[in-house]
């Protein structure tokens, strides 16, 4: 109870030390206050992420059809929807078309009412963009009255772009047409797909490697200040304290800092918070509300930030004997002792090894494993720089007055050198690995469409299309600025006999020049036909079945479907010109080699109507804008359903491009941190030098010399620091792309990128510390009354 | 009117520090050789004094010749460069690198001035034998006595063989014996290199070491022989 009282009152002490000792005093538990509170906010940003992902996952399940109740005909609370996704100036826009069967029929949520023919419900960001001059395209794609504006619970995130239209174009008549669904409600029960190993792998090393640089940011916060306490200190050793009393002011002092920041952190969490809510970054944005910080997640940050602090102070002064008459750093610093310090890193590879080659699908990693591998890693980077500088400064010698006078200097105490270098030599290391796993892994990613837009930059999809519709859509589009070419194409099932099951044969129809491009014709006139060959990959199953010239075919529904209409339509029957020529298939400019017969319009079977889909390849001129927006417009009101899909010859899959947005942010953002952090510590450092300072510059000490050897101080440790991230990186990387089960490959780039990248934080916060040190250098520091 | 034959010569300087004149029409001149000990109470404008004479604050008003040459015409690389050949410093505390051993500060004027290293290492270690400090040459500051820093300043002072040393309060953190010690070698060192000794002080008894004093208060100076 004694100790504990004594404990409190020691603690307090330092407590009111921070907080007293004027303007220095503040000014120095507020640097610490505020670099722990940036760690917090950090922090506490990470432990809102599981909450935020959920709330946007549980509010994009409520909007969903995918295990939505259905019906089979119209009822009362029966709602017909379907896909009206569409992209505008490269913006994705999900969209809905609704038709309400009933008064009864399932408003979405975040909806008032479903929305009427030719209304539009829209998000917030949509209808601000629909209303700006940016927009004005888009407002002739959806031309309908906005009615209504969706509220927060309809939509996933602040900047979402998304609309309901009324329509009038709905009809569910086939089952089987999945294009239009009828429902009773919304729900997605469907469990999320789980993430593959290496993506998990991604993540979980994004958020070590992130995070582990903002610990050693925060432990390197609650030491700044720390050789002016000490003196301070001193002064309280003269009036009678005792040595462990000291240490626990100097704890106190540590504490007061870093509850100072737990305040401030919460307090720029709050602001990030509100700012988050206004940024959209690749499409993606949070609502404020969702940034709720799991709670027992924060308690454990609200308590481990201060323990921390006063664990890292207690550390720190290990090396130091405080005595009445000033600070004696112990003359002959204890020796770094190599052996736990090389047991991180290998304790590391130790977890990590075993792991190696399973990630290429034969089973998962275990989540704590990798984890604790990366972080022993990462950690042993922290531990390994303060040996391997020490060891190295002290073989240098000779050299310039400022090479001298900075290697005296990290000779004498490289300690404080190199926890400023640590957090950066982590956050160089990690991203290293991570951009290593990323380019090991990118194949697998980044898939061959096999699609060749220098053919065409756009197919349109008409699936439930006839032949007219197509053609007209196509005239209509050759006719818009920046078009130069459409070849429009109409496929229709044939079969020897009806219902023909799987032994349809497809048909493709067209004009010559679209022919062209799906076929190597040597010639070709109307009324021609053609047997296609050369798809060995379509040789089995449905579409492996083919006619020979003159054969007597049925067209269009083969399959003998029946809505019970009376208008259903019936196969017709046609007859394959006998003078049809075989030709070799060739790939279209989406990628598809064709299988089965291509007619001409005049050898095309007649009354083939609703069997048939119509594709349209679209040439674009780039140097006219909006070419692109003009054609999806007119695509979509002439029919809501089709798809225009721009085609790439590569795409990425969405989680890869997901994590690297994410892994950028953060490196950015910790990079920021440990910059500050930097030029505070580096400040500090200077100031304490003043006198100094002065004193060199009076007696004929050129200021380049200083600044120089200010350079070097700083050069030297993060020289050191970014090679041994650079080989520890490489390393991690290595062992990483192994265990995803890929071939390992230095990206030389990214390692320049990246340890270039932190070397210019360096180079920035000395050009940044240059005014100041001039400053420092005016003989005024001589002054002493 | 500079004095005939002074080395360094000051008249009529003036220097504010905000509304607070520290130097209100100071005069004076020392010669080759000569110790002049600058006295006064604190605050007095002493410290002021000798650092405009050294070239390291620039007056407001008034004029400052060294050998004939006017200072506040130097740019401020000359004036460097002028500390660093023709002048040496020695100050109360906190003159002395911490991280270099002893025999480095010293010789650290050298080479900035473009010396070899082994070559103002030994220019250093004559002056620290004559100091009296040559064992304590591999030690750094923190490692020494206030007294043989003091020493050590005092040859750091006197290796680029100066014309001038310029002392601020050279004595004040040590204690008497210590104190009497770095004077008496001071003193010696420079008469017998013939440089001039410009010494701020509060204590008669350091004063007692110079050929002339001069009372500096409220700005103003007085020299202290024409009134003996």
């Amino acid at each position: 109870m004694n100790t504990l009282r004594t404990w409190a009152r020691d603690l307090a002490l330092g407590v009111r030390f921070a907080f007293g000792g004027g303007r220095e005093g503040w000014t120095r538990t507020t640097l610490t206050g505020t670099g722990v509170g940036l760690g917090v906010a950090l922090l506490l940003l990470t432990t809102a992420l599981p909450g935020a992902l959920a709330a946007r996952n549980e509010r994009g399940d409520a909007r969903s059809t995918l295990t939505a109740p259905t019906a089979d005909g119209p009822r009362t609370d029966s709602l017909l929807v379907a896909n009206g996704d569409t992209t505008y100036r490269g913006l994705d826009i999900g969209g809905s078309l609704v038709l309400a069967e009933g008064p009864q029929a399932p408003v979405p949520p975040g909806l008032e009412r479903i929305p009427g023919v030719g209304e539009l419900a829209v998000s917030p960001a949509l209808d601000a963009l629909m209303r700006s001059a940016d927009g004005k395209l888009l407002r002739e794609r959806l031309d309908g009255r906005i009615t209504q504006v969706i509220a927060d619970a309809g939509l996933v995130g602040p900047g979402e772009l998304v609309f309901y239209l009324g329509s009038d174009k709905l009809a569910k008549t086939d089952p089987a047409d999945h294009r239009v669904q009828r429902v009773t409600g919304f729900a997605n029960t469907m469990q999320a797909p789980k993430l593959d190993p290496v993506q998990m792998l991604l993540i979980v090393l994004t958020f070590v490697a992130l995070l582990t640089p903002v610990a050693v940011f925060i432990a390197a916060a609650v030491r700044f200040g720390g050789e002016r306490r000490d003196r301070r200190l001193a002064a309280l050793r003269l009036v009678g304290a005792d040595g462990p009393m000291v240490r626990r002011i100097a704890a106190g002092e540590a504490l007061a800092g870093s509850l100072l920041g737990l305040v401030l952190g919460a307090g720029f969490f709050v602001v990030g918070r509100r700012l988050v809510g206004t940024l959209t970054v690749e499409q993606r944005s949070v609502f404020p509300a969702d940034l709720d910080p799991t709670l027992w997640l924060a308690a454990l940050v609200a308590v481990a930030v201060p323990a921390a602090a006063v664990a890292v102070t207690l550390f720190a002064l290990r090396g130091v004997v405080i005595e009445p008459l000033g600070v004696v750093r112990t003359a002959k610093p204890r020796k770094r002792r190599v052996w736990w310090r090389l047991l991180l890193p290998l304790g590391g590879l130790a977890l990590l090894v075993p792991l190696m080659g399973r990630g290429n699908g034969s089973g998962y990693f275990n989540e704590w494993q990798v984890t604790g591998g990366v972080v022993l890693l990462l950690v042993g980077v922290t531990a390994l720089l303060p040996l391997l500088l020490e060891r190295f400064v002290g073989r240098l010698s000779g050299g310039p007055v400022s090479w001298q006078l900075a290697v005296r200097h990290l000779q004498v105490g490289s300690g404080a050198a190199a926890r400023l270098v640590n957090g950066i030599a982590v956050a160089v290391a990690g991203a290293i690995a991570l951009q290593m796993l990323f380019s090991g892994v990118e194949g697998t990613y980044t898939k061959d469409t096999g699609e060749d837009p220098a053919r065409a930059s756009v197919s349109i999809l008409m699936h439930s299309g006839t032949e007219s519709r197509a053609n007209a859509l196509a005239q209509e589009i050759s006719g818009t600025r920046g078009i130069s070419k459409t070849v429009p194409l109409t496929t229709f099932d044939a079969a020897h006999q009806i219902p023909a099951a799987d032994r349809r044969i497809p048909v493709t129809a067209g004009t010559c020049e679209a022919l062209h491009e799906v076929a190597v014709l040597d010639s070709c006139a109307d009324g021609d036909a053609f047997v296609l060959t050369g798809s060995p990959s379509r040789d089995t199953g449905a579409y492996g079945t083919t006619a020979k010239p003159g054969d007597r075919l049925y067209a269009g529904n083969v399959l003998g479907y029946d809505d019970g209409t009376p208008d259903a339509e019936k196969a017709v029957t046609w007859t394959l010109p006998a003078a049809a020529r075989t030709v070799a298939s060739r790939e279209d400019p989406a990628g598809q080699l064709r299988t089965g017969l291509l007619v001409t319009p005049a050898a095309a079977p007649k009354g083939v109507q609703a069997a048939q889909s119509a594709q349209i390849f679209v040439q674009l001129d780039d140097s006219v804008p909006d070419a692109l927006d003009q054609v999806r417009t007119a695509a979509f009101k002439a029919d809501p359903f089709a798809t225009a899909m721009t085609l790439k010859s590569t795409r990425q899959a969405g989680p890869y491009s997901t994590i690297r947005v994410g892994l950028f942010f953060g490196a950015v953002g910790v990079l920021v941190l440990i910059g500050a952090s930097l030029l505070v510590s580096q400040l500090e450092q200077l100031r304490e030098r003043r006198k100094l300072l002065s004193s060199l510059v009076a007696f004929g000490t050129k200021r380049s010399t200083l600044s120089l050897s200010v350079l070097w101080q700083t050069a030297l440790p993060v020289g050191l620091g970014l090679g041994l991230a650079a080989v520890v990186g490489i390393g991690l990387g290595a062992v990483l792309v192994r265990m995803a089960g890929r071939p390992v490959q230095v990206d030389w780039a990214s390692v320049a990128g990246m340890t270039g990248a932190g070397a210019g934080v360096v180079v920035l916060v000395t050009l940044l510390s240059l005014p100041p040190l001039l400053r420092l250098m005016r003989p005024d520091g001589l002054r002493t009354e | 009117m500079t004095p005939a034959g002074s080395l360094l010569a000051a008249t009529d300087l003036r220097k504010a520090y905000g509304p607070t004149a520290a130097l209100d029409g100071a005069e004076f001149s020392i010669h080759p050789g000569e110790v002049v000990a600058v006295m006064g109470p604190s605050g007095s404008g002493k410290s002021t004094l000798l650092h405009c004479l050294a070239g390291i604050v620039t007056p407001d008003s008034g004029s400052i010749t060294y050998a004939g040459h006017e200072l506040s015409a130097m740019s401020d690389g000359r004036r460097s460069a002028l500390r660093r050949s023709e002048f040496g410093f020695v100050f109360q505390f906190g003159q002395l690198v911490p991280e270099l051993t002893c025999v480095e500060n010293v010789a650290l004027p050298l080479r900035l001035a473009g010396v070899k290293r082994k070559e103002a290492e030994s220019a250093a270690l004559h002056w620290m034998e004559r100091l009296q400090v040559e064992d304590v040459g591999a030690k750094r500051p923190g490692e020494v006595s206030g007294g043989q820093g003091q020493r050590v300043a005092v040859a750091r002072a006197l290796v680029t063989r100066p014309r001038v040393i310029f002392a601020d309060e050279p004595t004040g953190a040590l204690d008497s014996l210590n104190g009497e010690l770095v004077m008496q070698l001071l003193t010696e060192a420079a008469r017998s290199a013939n440089a001039a000794v410009v010494l701020v002080t509060h204590e008669t008894r350091v004063a007692a070491y110079s050929d002339r004093e001069i009372v500096v208060r409220d700005g103003k100076s007085r020299d202290m022989e024409r009134i003996v």
